[in-house]
């Protein structure tokens, strides 16, 4: 056997390898952050941190005028702030990042379209559903009559989404190609590099009504899944879970769901659905 | 501009309807933004990199070994992988140890600050070796301890050679921090990302706007820096 | 108490290591497309901006100024989404039917942004040559392009392989930045693994990992070259 003579710099290399490897099985040993009480803490600063999204609407984006959030989301969080009586501050989230955001506590809650889902329970507690709607697609008009059509299409949608993870289900043989949010699928899809954008039917619409030229473009009637969305709160943190339990409750039963939904979603909005649900207490 | 827009249809009007937006973020209602916390975001990890990066310099070229070591490793650790990685870490393992709500701006900050002390580093430890050994042995010689000649003689000399360097790394912070965006920092490039995602129609205008942004800012510190290393340039011819 | 489980078993088999293999393999092609292309791209510029025209060289000078000034994150997300409007509709549609329109935005973008470091290394290769042979070249008859391809540019690139390793290496970290238009290399899929798992920690040191082992390879095999290459040759001389 023959004896490698490294250089001195590869050596010095490989032992730094070595120390950056024994460093990291350190870390593994102990156990990262100490216990928090959330609940607690929001009332202790006065002020509630909540992830949102800032460019979906109608459930959360920067209103032109104002420069603000605003949304059927950020409405969410202030009715969740209003009934802890403390200020509210918003946070911009995608769906890549909302859920390590939450779990590293720089945010109280994540109400950003977050749909719930067993796997995504084992890992952060959700609030009751506040809204419910399923995974279509946008496509040129009259270019999809059957999920076949879409077998082998290109389809845009977000990183970290439970859309990402159906559509590679449902459809197989399609290339999927995450962005960092979904106006960018749309914007991939208007200059052709996609034929489809996928994720809740609810979003879409937001979305379409967006879109310039909105009359080349539709959402067939191709339900690929059911998507309730709840408020993520970190596990473990059952007083605020109750918290935002009874505020959604409330809210339904004062009538100020319906309202907030009417401003988003009514008659008159851009993007105009029908109130299929009501929020109910569920296990 | 009217040119411009006559040959491939572009239609800047998104550019005004949001100066603001880009200049400043969602101040005075929400935090800053834009090109305020672009530069804000640049000038802080500027400053504090210089520090970082002198002090690891100067242990990099530290007489004992087992400070040494550790520097450099730690040195080519950061250097070896991509800022982005950087960034991703320090938003894992920042909040792990500080607990609860450690503000993503900081924490690009610090990501920032660290991985460009691993740079700035290098240059400190190039300009301390480019003082000719002959001054480090006159001064220890005349009676001065080690200390005191890289504190009163080495270190003045090489400081003033690596000023265009640090300012080079400037520029470089200033579009570093372009990735900020990734973590929904409010700088210019994610407000950019914001209004384009608003518009759904103005790509092309909205990235050549901000990509002159950065151009004006940064070739305005690039020029700065070749008239330092002219300045000091002739200043040794002068001698 | 929040107890963070690690969990290598899951990086480190199945499905989520099939997925870090094929994000390597996409960062090593990105890279090596691009440092062919700039290398070229690179001359070219190196040589414009020592041309004797005056317009060729302001050419050069501005390319480089533009390029260097400007953020390589906003060069692809422009070329990736607002090079459509610049482009004809025939050329929009071939880029959209190749199926590889970030590949081939994120590569453009990597190669341009490359390119202008790469003709300032060449660059000052090219200054460390003795003027007498650039005038030696002309006096026995040759063109400015001719001097350059057969004298000064062979030369000069033997002096700019260490740099020129030395960009390899930015271009896979750069390489990174293409995550953000859906290029899967290694950090969009270590950022993928961390959102499907939750685990952040083993995503990213394995992919941490990744970036150190091939930078510790590659300046390794640049060592060796230079001591076992380089240095003989230079000591008979």
């Amino acid at each position: 056997m023959t004896c490698i003579q490294f250089p001195s710099k590869v050596q010095s290399k490989i032992q730094f390898l070595v120390v950056f490897v024994s460093l990291i099985s350190i870390l593994t040993g102990i156990s990262l952050a100490a216990h928090a009480d959330v609940l607690g803490d929001v009332k202790k600063k006065g002020t509630l941190v909540v992830g949102v999204k800032d460019s979906l609407p109608p459930f959360g984006y920067v209103d032109e005028k104002s420069r603000d959030i605003v949304g059927y989301d950020i409405d969410m969080a202030k009715a969740v702030a209003k009934k802890l009586g403390v200020k509210l501050e918003l946070k911009p989230v995608t769906s890549a990042n909302r859920f390590p955001m939450l779990s590293e506590g720089n945010v109280d809650l994540v109400i950003a379209t977050t749909t719930k889902n067993p796997e995504r329970a084992a890992q952060v507690d959700f609030s009751h559903a506040y809204f419910l709607t399923g995974q279509k697609f946008i496509v040129a008009k009259g270019k999809v009559k059957t999920l076949q059509d879409l077998d082998t299409a290109r389809i845009g949608t977000a990183k970290g989404s439970t859309s990402e993870k159906n559509v590679a289900t449902s459809l197989p043989k399609a290339k999927v190609l995450s962005y960092d949010d979904y106006p960018q699928a749309v914007l991939a899809l208007q200059q052709g590099k996609v034929q489809a954008v996928t994720t809740d039917e609810a979003i879409l619409a937001g979305l379409l009504a967006k879109m310039p030229n909105k009359d080349k473009y539709e959402i067939p009637d191709l339900k690929i899944s059911d998507e309730p969305y709840g408020i993520a709160i970190k596990k473990g943190e059952k007083g605020l879970v109750d918290v935002v339990n009874s505020t959604l409750l409330e809210m339904e039963s004062s009538g100020d769901a319906d309202k907030v939904f009417a401003q988003w979603f009514g008659p008159n909005s851009a993007a105009p659905l029908k109130r299929t649900f009501k929020i109910t207490a569920e296990k | 501009m009217e040119f411009i827009n006559s040959i491939f249809g572009l239609d800047f009007s998104v550019i005004r309807d949001n100066w603001l937006f880009f200049l400043v973020g969602r101040y005075p209602n929400g935090p800053m933004g834009g090109v305020a916390l672009t530069l804000t975001l640049a000038v802080g990890s500027v400053f504090f990199s210089g520090i970082g990066g002198l002090i690891l310099g100067l242990l990099a070229v530290s007489q004992r070994r087992w400070v040494r070591w550790p520097v450099n490793i730690i040195i080519q650790t950061f250097r070896g992988v991509p800022l982005l990685m950087v960034i991703f870490w320090f938003y894992f393992f920042l909040p792990a140890v500080f607990g609860k709500g450690f503000p993503e701006i900081s924490t690009v900050l610090i990501a920032l600050t660290v991985f460009t002390s691993a740079y700035m580093s290098q240059i400190v430890k190039a300009g301390i070796e480019a003082i000719p050994r002959g001054q480090w042995e006159a001064g220890v010689s005349s009676g001065l301890s080690r200390r005191q000649v890289l504190w009163q003689i080495v270190l003045p000399q090489a400081l003033r050679h690596m000023i265009p360097s640090f300012v080079n790394q400037f520029v470089s912070l200033i579009k570093d921090t372009s990735l900020a965006f990734i973590v929904g920092v409010s700088e210019l490039t994610h407000v950019a990302t914001q209004v384009n995602n608003r518009t759904l129609n103005y790509p092309t205008e909205i990235f050549l706007f901000i990509a002159v942004v950065y151009f004006v800012i940064c070739s305005a510190f690039t020029a700065l820096s070749r008239q330092l290393e002219a300045r000091t340039t002739s200043a040794n011819a002068n001698r | 108490m929040l107890n963070y489980q690690f969990d290598w078993h899951l990086i480190l088999n199945g499905e989520y290591r099939q997925w870090l293999l094929s994000g390597l393999w996409l960062t090593l092609k990105l890279a090596t497309v691009s440092m062919i292309l700039s290398f070229f791209l690179g001359l070219i510029i190196a040589v414009m901006k020592m041309s004797g025209q005056r317009f060729v060289r302001a050419g050069a000078s501005v390319y480089l100024e533009v390029v260097r000034n400007t953020p390589l994150l906003v060069q692809i997300f422009f070329w990736y989404f607002g090079s459509f409007k610049l482009l004809p509709a025939a050329w929009n549609e071939w880029l959209n039917a190749t199926n590889e329109f970030e590949f081939i935005a994120a590569t453009m973008a990597l190669t341009i942004y490359t390119s202008a470091f790469i003709a300032e290394d060449i660059r000052s290769g090219v200054r460390a040559i003795p003027k007498e042979q650039t005038e030696a070249g002309f006096s026995s008859g040759l063109s400015f392009l001719q001097v350059m391809r057969w004298i000064i540019l062979p030369q000069a690139v033997r002096m700019t392989i260490p740099p020129l390793v030395n960009q390899f290496l930015n271009l896979a970290k750069n390489s990174s930045l293409a995550m953000t238009i859906g290029v899967a290399e290694l950090t969009y899929q270590a950022r993928q693994i961390e959102s499907h798992t939750l685990k952040g920690f083993e995503a990213f040191t394995a992919a941490t990992l990744i970036y150190l082992i091939l930078s510790l390879v590659i300046t390794g095999l640049m060592e060796i070259y230079n001591e076992k290459i380089l240095k003989p040759r230079g000591a008979q001389a």
